[in-house]
């Protein structure tokens, strides 16, 4: 049992921790707390990948962005508590089948996985490997780039349209 | 990588692509810039006029032989120009229905309506041509974002939010299955590129490789039948079709489905026909699959006609309806003939006409009454006899009526599911099976339309959008029923797809 074993078996295990805290958790703030370990500890795991750049990245753009986010969001909109409130969801056999799908689900992917081997690992990925992500980026996956541009202008429409409170006055056509 | 390779590209391939980018920059600026007291609806003029030029375009590019560029990034082929011409006919058509929706409550947004759906159109045809797992997933998502946007749209409809929501959370479901599968593939070829991988699959020989391509391909096939509403992912269609401004709904269900498909058959028919797979002579991944497939679409189709003869509303009616097409074109690729992609191609091309016809009275009669009961149908025979009439094609043809385009479309994928060794009996039993259920659902809009009295006197008139989708659908619904050989012209063209690999 090597140390990068038992740093991913612990990096694996807070991610899925996180993940269920933040499903069972009523708080909203809570909840996005409960992501950040998630989000981290996913980092941690492309660190031992030897994808340094990916992990940056995963800890400003999730951990900083998205959470900063969801913070202003929780601050800027009026939330009751609702806690005495009861939320209906669903019965026993249905959470039973669910249950059972999930299990199976996962049974079907370790005995996929559980005795895979994929031959000697890759010695030199962790060399330049940003270097490398920018010159596949602007060079071989240019249209794809471009693509995600439009997409970011309509992520960026969108919320805008959908979140802009519309004076009264404003005219309809 | 240097100016000079860059620019060896045949970039003007991309033409129709760059076309509609630049139609929705231009109307985005315009939005911009337009005084705020001015309608924004001759903006929809400029949005349909780009799109047909788009169309021109791809059909000029038509005799051209088979391009890629930047390593398959985006690549031109017979298969995508053949679907790229349906996908922007769709979109066209789609855009003359937002010309003229008219909300009871007023659309704040116009502007932003058109704009958007020609970017969700822009995703539909770069997924359409692309032979790069990256390229087809950014068009895939550039759809389904532009979609969740459009669905909610209409702010200050309780229904609209919620078609919004639900559609936005099981489409995340949907591509997060979608993204787990193709991460699979892409762990066991290590490459993005689809021929790569085709070749790189023929060699993964072990059965544990197998197994996990195998897995692959399932969790592609559920993560993308959310794009074309098949059975297990349907359950979306119902509620955010009612709940999404008509035009967005008519675009859903004829754009996004005819894009979920060339998603689907491009990637299937390359990485996994080749792929090796134990105790099938000829091995092929994609043939063992097969009952799989043809599970799903018998379901589809049984789901999709049984639940819609219980709708009262017209556009949840549509929905199962749009739900049992996508299961007859399941047909068309379980039983893997050679005509798959022509009779594929062929449906779709009615599926777009008849669909888009529809919905286009649709929407006018619940514009006008404010809701989408099937009683608002009543006594339109008496009310607008040319109109009713049109509606009774589309219904003949969505039936599948000898005379029409549905029915040579429906004929074309039975005689495939037919035409192979051994053939597909059962499905094409289901199929006959649930059209004649079907045929109950469609003509009661008919009895409501021809033998009900009606409730108002008023006749029903038609603004211009709405009368050219309607006649052009209309038209093109007889004229490929009664000519089909137009169509199969036009398919003689791509040669059955054979550049599909190269």
């Amino acid at each position: 049992m090597s140390g990068e074993y038992l740093a991913f078996l612990a990096l694996a295990l807070v991610a899925i921790t996180g993940g269920v805290l933040m499903l069972n958790l009523t708080k909203v703030v809570h909840m996005v707390i409960a992501l950040v370990f998630t989000f981290i500890s996913i980092a941690g795991l492309y660190v031992l990948l030897s994808a340094e750049f990916v992990a940056v990245v995963q800890v400003l753009i999730y951990s900083g962005a998205v959470t900063i986010m969801m913070l202003f969001g929780i601050m800027l909109t009026r939330h009751q508590e609702e806690e005495g409130e009861k939320t209906t969801t669903g019965g026993f056999w249905r959470k039973a089948l669910t249950a059972i799908a999930v299990f199976a689900f996962g049974i079907a992917v370790y005995l996929g996985v559980y005795r895979l081997d994929f031959g000697e690992e890759g010695a030199r990925l962790h060399e330049n490997n940003t270097e490398q992500i920018g010159m596949a980026l602007y060079s071989h996956y240019t249209i794809p780039f471009e693509i995600a541009s439009v997409i970011l202008l309509v992520a960026l429409v969108g919320a805008i349209i959908l979140a802009k409170k519309d004076d009264e006055g404003a005219p309809k056509s | 990588m240097s100016m000079h390779t860059l620019l060896q590209y045949k970039w003007s391939m991309m033409t129709p692509e760059f076309i509609v980018l630049i139609t929705a920059l231009i109307l985005s600026l315009a939005d911009l810039w337009m005084p705020n007291d001015k309608n924004r609806r001759p903006l929809a003029w400029i949005a349909v006029v780009g799109v047909v030029i788009a169309l021109i375009a791809t059909a000029g590019l038509i005799p051209a032989k088979p391009v890629s560029i930047l390593y398959d990034t985006f690549r031109i082929d017979s298969f995508s120009k053949a679907f790229k011409l349906l996908v922007l006919a769709g979109g066209a058509l789609c855009l003359l229905l937002a010309l003229d929706y008219r909300p009871k409550e007023g659309l704040s947004h116009r502007g932003e309506f058109y704009y958007l759906l020609l970017c969700a159109l822009l995703g539909a045809m770069i997924m359409a041509s692309s032979g790069d797992l990256i390229t087809l997933f950014v068009g895939l998502e550039l759809l389904s974002v532009s979609s969740y946007i459009l669905a909610g749209i209409r702010k200050t409809s309780a229904q609209s939010n919620e078609s919004a929501l639900k559609y936005v959370i099981s489409g995340g479901i949907a591509t997060a299955i979608t993204l787990f599968g193709m991460s699979y593939i892409f762990g066991l070829t290590g490459t993005t590129n689809l021929k790569e991988m085709a070749f790189e699959v023929q060699k993964l020989a072990d059965s544990n490789y197998q197994y996990l391509l195998a897995l692959a391909f399932l969790l592609l096939l559920v993560g993308l039948s959310f794009k074309i509403s098949s059975v297990p992912f349907h359950m979306w269609a119902p509620d955010v079709y009612q709940g999404a401004p008509t035009p967005v709904t008519a675009f859903l269900s004829v754009v996004s489905k005819t894009a979920g498909f060339v998603i689907l058959l491009r990637l299937f028919i390359t990485i996994f026909a080749a792929a090796p797979a134990h105790g099938k002579d000829p091995s092929s991944l994609l043939l063992s699959m097969q009952n799989y497939i043809a599970v799903l679409a018998g379901l589809t189709m049984i789901i999709g006609n049984t639940v819609a003869l219980r709708q009262r509303s017209m556009k949840r009616l549509f929905a199962y309806s749009s739900i049992a097409h996508a299961g007859y074109l399941l047909v068309g690729f379980a039983a893997m003939s050679w005509v798959m992609i022509d009779s594929i191609w062929f449906y779709l091309l009615a599926y777009v006409l008849m669909n888009v016809g529809a919905f286009a009275i649709i929407q006018r009669l619940s514009d006008e009454a404010d809701s989408d009961d099937m009683i608002h149908f009543a006594g339109l025979y008496q009310r607008n006899p040319l109109l009713a009439v049109s509606m009774g094609i589309f219904l003949l043809s969505l039936a599948g009526i000898p005379g029409t385009a549905g029915f040579i479309g429906k004929l074309n994928i039975f005689l495939g599911a037919l035409m192979t060794e051994p053939g597909h009996y059962m499905l094409a039993a289901v199929m006959i099976a649930t059209t004649v259920v079907s045929y109950v659902y469609y003509f009661g809009v008919f009895v409501q339309i021809f033998f009900r009295p009606a409730d108002e006197a008023a006749s029903v008139k038609l603004p211009v959008g709405l009368t050219v989708t309607v006649v052009l659908c209309a038209f093109g619904t007889l004229l490929f029923g009664i000519f089909p050989s137009l169509a199969y012209q036009v398919l003689a063209q791509f040669e059955h797809f054979g550049d599909f690999l190269q």
